[in-house]
């Protein structure tokens, strides 16, 4: 690796293994059960967000589906480990299937461009959904046990998340820098102009939602695992494929970092603002939605401005300027939407 | 099975294919004119459901006239919606990721709006017609409702069809469908008639969602089996054409209506048949949407007019 | 020797005959022009030749080898490029980073991130963009986005390159050196076909023109045996009309 020029490069470079020493390092410290439930499943979901990250935002191709392979990672973890494997290999398992099932989906799907790819994993999900409702093997929409004979130990758990968001990042880190990485931001801005440039835009496409799909299999599976009990109607739910598109939407689409910040952040709404205030569950994540597209497309990592905000906010939280902080980011966001309505008229 | 049973299950067919259409007209319309794909249909179709069964409950209107009156409340709505988020979208000729998120976004919150007002328990409309059927012969009985139901949607497609070829408006509409640079140098009011088309598909999501109230139980998350029926409709019709969606419409409920009744063939040392146990009947809607896209993509219309495609 | 053997291929888009049954032949290292009337099909015999159409009939051979209705990213790797009349960069990439693209998944097909980023360099250089290597590519102008354009499809080290209307909207300075640049390409050994409307640039450059017409070849020969053919006169400007300067 080639030594970073400026103070930011060094930063990028030593951030990552700052933070994953910290999270490595953290139960040391003996903090509460339930800090390390919410890291671990902030790291379970930035490791499916990352998956999908690849395809959807690397490559451009925006899939409704994920829940496909979630679910297959979980009930393939859940199978083997009840035919008496190691979770560990489970895990592999589960990643193996996912990979297999993108194949099936991708080769059909891949022929297809923008609006129809999209409406087209929408319906492959929903399909998914049915016949594993309806399978012996799951258990049919009743659910599925794994039981373990070991007592439950949420470090290992922790562990396992830790590792596998890890997995993710380096993953993510050497496809977005190789020629491979390349290849996919051909394909997301013109993928024409790709395959003249001798870029398969077929074959890329299925090789990357591969990856995609192992990624978030191994996530299924070490949610599967510590869930202890699950069902169709929840992990290839429509809703868990929606879950895992958010997150680097929310985070930053395209972006190597975009999908970890956007899992924290949706775990953060989840635990806090969706437990406390249940009714309005969906309503805070399609609010969120709406105002990252409209205000900020590139996701909050990009946001610069968002962030200064937050801040102030924060430290208005503390010195009781709450509401002014508030004012000014509403202020901020209707400005945008005046500039935005500019560039509308000036097109 | 009887030839006559089959009859019976052919018209049932072709009165759920008219609710169908009605269903997925609105989508196509929005699609051809502005290139979104209006996920949030599915919420405006569970609004028009409620606000049917709202009507009815509280001032005892008849449903069908409720439907009716959802026509012009859910314009106003849909003209509403497209002024504060939909129009910040930016313009393209394919539907974009942020068009898709800010509709499902928007889709989200009116689920939870669903939520928060209705509960989460199935409602369901029942009236004197629910329950009476009209008897043709010994084999044969149509529910009341699903007679008027079809007529009501009939009338609103063909009503549909004149403003598209008759009016204005319309005519702005087809413009813009078939070249929006050309149509906006002839001086089509491009943000203008975005709008109206908006409130237009949101008008029939809200009166075919009154519809299907009628004829099915609901709740917030209703309108979700029927957005995925609506993208195989307009996949089926070509995307952009309005007669194409009833052509689309009919093959969908056929399907479905017969997926469970007819034995199909398999091989496995030697032909055989088997019945599709009712439990998988979700799929055909999902797994005919792949199929289509993948044998046809330009819909079912598009083998019949191929137009003229420059390189 | 000829690189490429086109034999009585035929496109209809609809019922309507794009091309219908043009033959011919391009000899080893050549430049050789196609010239027509606008909706002649010129681009659509690219477009086909390219593997962005499937023929309707015909065959095309490399090197004496089948490739009609082959993808196009095969054919790159068989060493047959083109650039496209209306530019298509990857906006959101870097000058080089366009042309990197090329030298990896190119015939050269280059592993290395350094080695590509150097060919890239090279490419660049041959068209002048050098200095321009690490910029965005949605700043470029015209001119510069066209010789991007170019740069791409020479990344790519093809054997036979298609260039379709590069120097359209260009200024004289600009075709001149575009010519020159040609003339280079060509002596490393590449075979260029190359439409243009450019009048000018195309009879100084091609060392052979063929002519389109309706979808159908009208003649074929040297530059200044197609300015004295009078179905080519014809066709561009009616018939009875006196020779005048032909347009652009």
């Amino acid at each position: 690796m080639t030594r970073p020029a400026n103070v930011s490069g060094w930063l990028r470079l030593i951030l990552p293994w700052t933070l994953l020493a910290a999270l490595l390092l953290l139960p040391v410290a003996r903090p509460s059960d339930n800090l390390i439930r919410l890291l671990f499943l902030t790291a379970v979901y930035s490791t499916a967000g990352l998956g999908w990250n690849l395809l959807g935002g690397m490559a451009g191709q925006v899939s409704f589906g994920f829940a496909v392979f979630f679910g297959l990672g979980a009930y393939t973890t859940a199978l083997l480990m009840h035919a008496g494997h190691s979770p560990y290999f489970g895990f592999i398992g589960g990643a193996s299937i996912a990979m297999l099932a993108s194949f099936f989906i991708g080769l059909p799907t891949f022929r297809l461009r923008g609006p129809y790819f999209v409406i087209a994993t929408i319906g492959v999900t929903e399909a998914v959904r049915v016949i594993m409702n309806n399978l012996d093997i799951t258990g049919g929409a009743s659910g599925y046990r794994i039981a373990e004979d070991k007592p439950f130990n949420p470090l290992e758990h922790y562990y396992t998340a830790i590792v596998a968001v890890a997995l993710a990042v380096l993953v993510s880190t050497i496809i977005a820098n190789s020629k491979f990485g390349l290849a996919l931001r051909a394909i997301k801005q013109d993928q024409d102009a790709a395959a003249d440039l001798g870029v398969n835009p077929f074959t890329t496409k299925l090789w990357i939602h591969a990856f995609a799909a192992g990624l978030t299999g191994i996530a299924g599976g070490i949610y599967a695992r510590r869930a202890g009990f699950f069902y169709p109607g929840d992990v290839f739910a429509f809703q868990t494929g929606i879950n895992i598109l958010l997150i680097p939407v929310i985070g930053g689409i395209g972006t190597i970092w975009g999908p970890v910040l956007g899992g924290v952040v949706f775990i953060i709404v989840e635990e806090t603002i969706s437990a406390k205030y249940q009714d309005f569950h969906l309503m805070i994540y399609g609010a969120l939605l709406i105002l990252i597209v409209l205000v900020e497309p590139g996701g909050l990592i990009k946001s610069k401005h968002l962030w200064v905000r937050l801040g102030k906010l924060l430290i208005g939280l503390f010195t009781g300027e709450t509401w002014k902080a508030l004012f000014v980011m509403i202020r901020e966001i209707l400005r945008k939407l005046r500039f935005l309505k500019a560039q509308h008229i000036e097109e | 099975m009887t030839a006559v049973e089959y009859l019976d299950l052919l018209i049932k067919a072709l009165l759920l294919a008219g609710v169908y259409a009605a269903m997925a007209v609105g989508m196509t319309v929005v699609y051809g004119v502005m290139k979104i794909v209006n996920l949030a249909h599915a919420g405006f179709l569970m609004l028009g459901a409620y606000f049917s069964f709202e009507l009815f409950t509280r001032f005892h209107i008849d449903p069908i006239l409720g439907a009716v009156l959802a026509l012009p409340v859910f314009f106003v709505f849909g003209m509403l919606v497209h002024w504060v988020l939909v129009r910040w979208l930016p313009k393209s000729d394919t539907p974009t990721l942020a068009s898709l998120l800010l509709m499902f976004g928007f889709w989200l919150v009116l689920q939870n709006v669903g939520y928060a007002v209705w509960g989460n328990e199935d409602q369901s409309i029942l009236t004197p017609r629910t329950l009476s059927a009209v008897h043709i012969g010994d084999e044969i009985s149509i529910p009341k409702v699903n007679l008027v139901v079809f007529a009501a949607a009939v009338v609103c497609m063909i009503l549909l069809e004149i403003v598209f070829h008759r009016s204005w408006f319309g005519r702005s509409m087809r413009a813009l469908i078939q070249n929006p640079y050309a149509a906006q140098i002839v001086g089509v009011d491009d943000q203008r008639t975005s709008r109206m088309t908006f409130g237009l598909g949101t008008a029939f999501a809200g009166f075919a969602g009154a519809l299907l109230g009628m004829l099915y139980s609901f709740s917030p998350d209703f309108g979700r089996p029927f957005l995925l029926r609506s993208f195989v409709i307009i996949v089926l019709g070509g995307l952009e054409s309005v007669s194409g969606v009833a052509l689309g419409a009919i093959v969908l409920a056929i399907l479905e209506t017969f997926s469970t009744v007819v034995p199909l063939p398999w091989y496995w040392h030697g032909w055989h048949t088997f019945y599709l146990p009712p439990s998988y009947q979700p799929v055909i809607p999902f797994a005919l949407l792949v199929v289509v896209l993948v044998i046809m993509p330009k819909g079912l219309a598009g083998l019949f007019n191929r137009k003229w495609k420059t390189a | 020797m000829s690189i490429l053997e086109v034999e009585k291929l035929t496109k209809f888009f609809g019922g309507v005959a794009a091309l219908k049954e043009v033959s011919f032949d391009i000899p080893e290292n050549q430049i050789c022009g196609f010239i027509g009337p606008n909706g002649a099909g010129k681009t659509t015999l690219f477009s086909v030749i390219t593997g962005a159409h499937r023929p309707s009939g015909g065959t095309v051979q490399l090197h004496g080898k089948d490739i009609t209705g082959m993808d196009s990213a095969s054919l790159v790797k068989r060493g047959v490029a083109r650039t496209h009349q209306v530019v298509r960069p990857f906006k959101a990439m870097t000058v080089l980073e366009n042309v990197q693209v090329a030298v990896h998944y190119g015939r050269r097909a280059v592993t290395r991130t350094s080695h590509a980023r150097e060919h890239a360099m090279e490419a660049l250089r041959l068209v002048g963009l050098d200095q321009k290597a690490n910029q965005i590519a949605s700043v470029l102008s015209l001119g510069e986005q066209k010789r991007l354009e170019v740069a791409r499809a020479l990344a790519t080290a093809p054997e036979l390159l298609l260039l379709d209307e590069i120097c359209g909207g260009l200024t004289g300075a600009e075709t001149r050196s575009m010519m020159d640049l040609l003339h280079r390409i060509r002596e490393g050994g590449t075979t260029i076909m190359y439409i243009e409307h450019e009048m000018k640039a195309i009879m100084s450059v091609c060392d052979r023109i063929t002519v389109l017409n309706f979808g159908q070849k009208l003649a074929e020969g040297k530059p200044d045996e197609i300015q004295n053919d009078e179905s080519v006169i014809e066709a561009y400007l009616g018939k009875n009309t006196f020779r005048s300067a032909p347009r652009a």
